[in-house]
């Protein structure tokens, strides 16, 4: 606790200071890098504390953003209003739809909870690719853009920190609340979480729509970022990102995934700039991370100081 | 029945249970009073098994009741079970392996109290106090900041019996408590259990196969025999009962074990 309190602070004061010392360019990708941070945080709520694996949650993040986008284009509402409401209406669009999956999903454990959570999100991304007179099928939605000083980079940046940083607090809070340690013990032990007196399913369907929501926050604050969202967002290989993020970063960790998003994304941007060659370039990082490094960047780091 | 006065905390009648032909249970009757420590004994095959996964509500009966204190519960959920009072472990040792010793208690304390909803309260300083009354009660103070995994197979065992008395049962269901244990330490395992349970009143009811063990602490024996009560009673009655002596085919029971 006490040593955490400098490091949160020099983390946020580094954050806050960003704009001023990177390109236009660059604060596009610090968005970036925060919206993954908040869909990778999330996403491990479920994998690393509650041993849930997903292979659908691209699901809840197109969603969050084809809702955003929806909102702002279609809604017939204010751009000022549409942009104010757009971060709760990603989340709760994203929250019922996790409601939905989350019903049949968690009634499976295993590789069968993961593929039941993909058979929903190749049914989302059908929607989204056919239902082209709502979203625009395979172009997607595009032209979305924040009203007035928003769209400036710089100033949209501090807005998405303004959300994403009380959003990781809130989920951190989460793992470290009863609710949280309840997860924990699921995931070492679902059995025996019942004869706790716990009824497993329904923690687990919480965890996923709370974890769900965050993914839709983060999509949204994307989209608006990146000014466009495509039904390939919603598409099963989409949902392996937050996977490699947050073992690269480090599952036993709540940091961790987030730290994993900022090296994907970066790591990303700077090899496909020269290379077409980024996924060979991500197999191969996969490979060594899995085989070196089995406890992420994170668990690394720990090693080292021990 | 049992020398004990008042209703007794658990009632079981006519419960039956199929598996295609085979009829597992029976129409076991069984009854146990407050505070009384009962041993469930048999061959392979008896039902055991079938049997405590029916009253633990893992596993739904064709027919029959369950009366904890009371009132009907066969059929109910097992997490609903626990929470009226009907604790129990695992024949596998089964508590939560990367969680530390103290935050295994944590959990459970915390489901006790219906706190696990809560999502915005740090559960880090919850209930440490009775986690560790809890583990200076099955011995094992000082190992609280371990994780669970790290514990010797005694210890876990020690801290399985915790978990479940965190959700202060009135009755406690043990499915072979000393599987896996070498001779000596199940009489030890099994005497921290009498102990513990008979300070706080608890009343148990367990499956084992090591008669040393049942005749160690069991104030009853129940001797299931083809899903049915075959032969029921003190240690002493039962051990002299024909019945029970051609069941075990020909093996004498003695106090030291079934010897051959």
């Amino acid at each position: 606790m006490n040593r955490g309190v400098p490091i949160a602070l020099g983390g946020a004061l580094a954050l806050a200071a960003l704009p001023y010392a990177i390109s236009d360019f660059w604060i596009f990708i610090a968005i970036e890098v925060l919206a993954f941070a908040l869909y990778a945080v999330s996403f491990n709520v479920l994998l690393g504390y509650g041993g849930m694996l997903s292979f659908g949650h691209a699901a809840f993040f197109g969603i969050g953003a084809y809702a955003a986008a929806l909102l702002v284009k279609k809604a017939g509402l204010s751009p000022g209003v549409a942009f104010a409401l757009f971060p709760l209406a990603a989340m709760a669009a994203a929250a019922l739809a996790a409601v939905v999956i989350g019903f049949f999903s968690v009634r499976r454990s295993g590789i069968y909870f993961g593929m039941l959570t993909f058979a929903f999100q190749m049914l989302l991304y059908t929607i989204a690719l056919k239902a082209a007179g709502l979203t625009g099928g395979d172009d997607g939605i595009t032209g979305l853009k924040p009203p007035g000083a928003f769209a400036r980079p710089a100033v949209y940046y501090y807005f998405a920190l303004a959300i994403i940083v009380p959003a990781l607090y809130a989920l951190y809070r989460l793992v470290s609340s009863p609710f949280g340690y309840t997860l924990r013990a699921l995931r070492a032990n679902p059995r025996r979480v019942q004869t706790i007196g716990v009824d497993v399913r329904s923690h687990q369907l919480a965890a996923f729509v709370i974890s769900g929501a965050f993914a839709g926050l983060a999509g949204a604050l994307f989209a608006m970022s990146s000014g466009n969202v495509f039904p390939g967002w919603l598409n099963w290989t989409a949902s392996a990102t937050p996977i490699v993020m947050a073992v690269l970063g480090g599952v036993s960790t709540f940091l961790g995934p987030a730290l994993g998003a900022a090296v994907y994304v970066v790591l990303e941007v700077m090899i496909s700039g020269r290379t077409e060659y980024w996924p060979l370039a991500m197999g191969v990082i996969i490979l060594a991370l899995v085989l070196l490094m089995p406890a992420g960047l994170t668990g690394l780091a720990r090693g080292r100081h021990k | 029945m049992m020398g004990a006065t008042g209703e007794p905390i658990l009632r079981v009648t006519a419960l039956a249970k199929r598996f295609g032909g085979l009829n597992a249970l029976g129409g076991v009757e069984l009854s146990v009073a407050a505070g009384e420590f009962r041993a469930i004994i048999g061959p392979n095959g008896a039902g055991k098994s079938t049997f405590f996964n029916t009253i633990t509500g893992l596993l739904r009966p064709d027919s029959g009741r369950v009366i904890f204190e009371g009132r009907d519960v066969a059929g109910s959920a097992p997490h609903l079970l626990v929470r009226q009072g009907m604790g129990r472990t695992f024949q596998i040792t089964s508590v939560f392996a990367d969680l530390t010793v103290l935050e295994n208690l944590q959990v459970a304390l915390l489901a006790h109290a219906g706190r696990n909803w809560s999502i915005w309260s740090r559960a880090k300083q919850l209930y440490t106090e009775r986690a560790h009354e809890l583990l200076n009660l099955v011995g094992l103070t000082g190992d609280a900041g371990l994780p669970a995994e790290t514990l010797a197979h005694g210890d876990q065992k020690r801290l399985e019996l915790a978990i479940a008395l965190a959700g202060e049962p009135r009755l406690l269901l043990l499915d072979e408590p000393t599987a896996g244990m070498a001779a000596q330490e199940r009489i030890e395992s099994i005497s921290l259990v009498h102990r513990v349970a008979t300070q706080l009143g608890v009343a148990c009811v367990f499956t084992e196969h090591d008669m040393a063990v049942v005749f160690a602490v069991a104030d009853n024996i129940s001797v299931l025999h083809q899903g049915r009560v075959l032969a029921e009673g003190s240690p002493a009655e039962v051990r002299a009962s024909p019945l029970v002596r051609q069941v075990y085919l020909g093996e004498s029971i003695t106090a030291e074990g079934v010897a051959a």
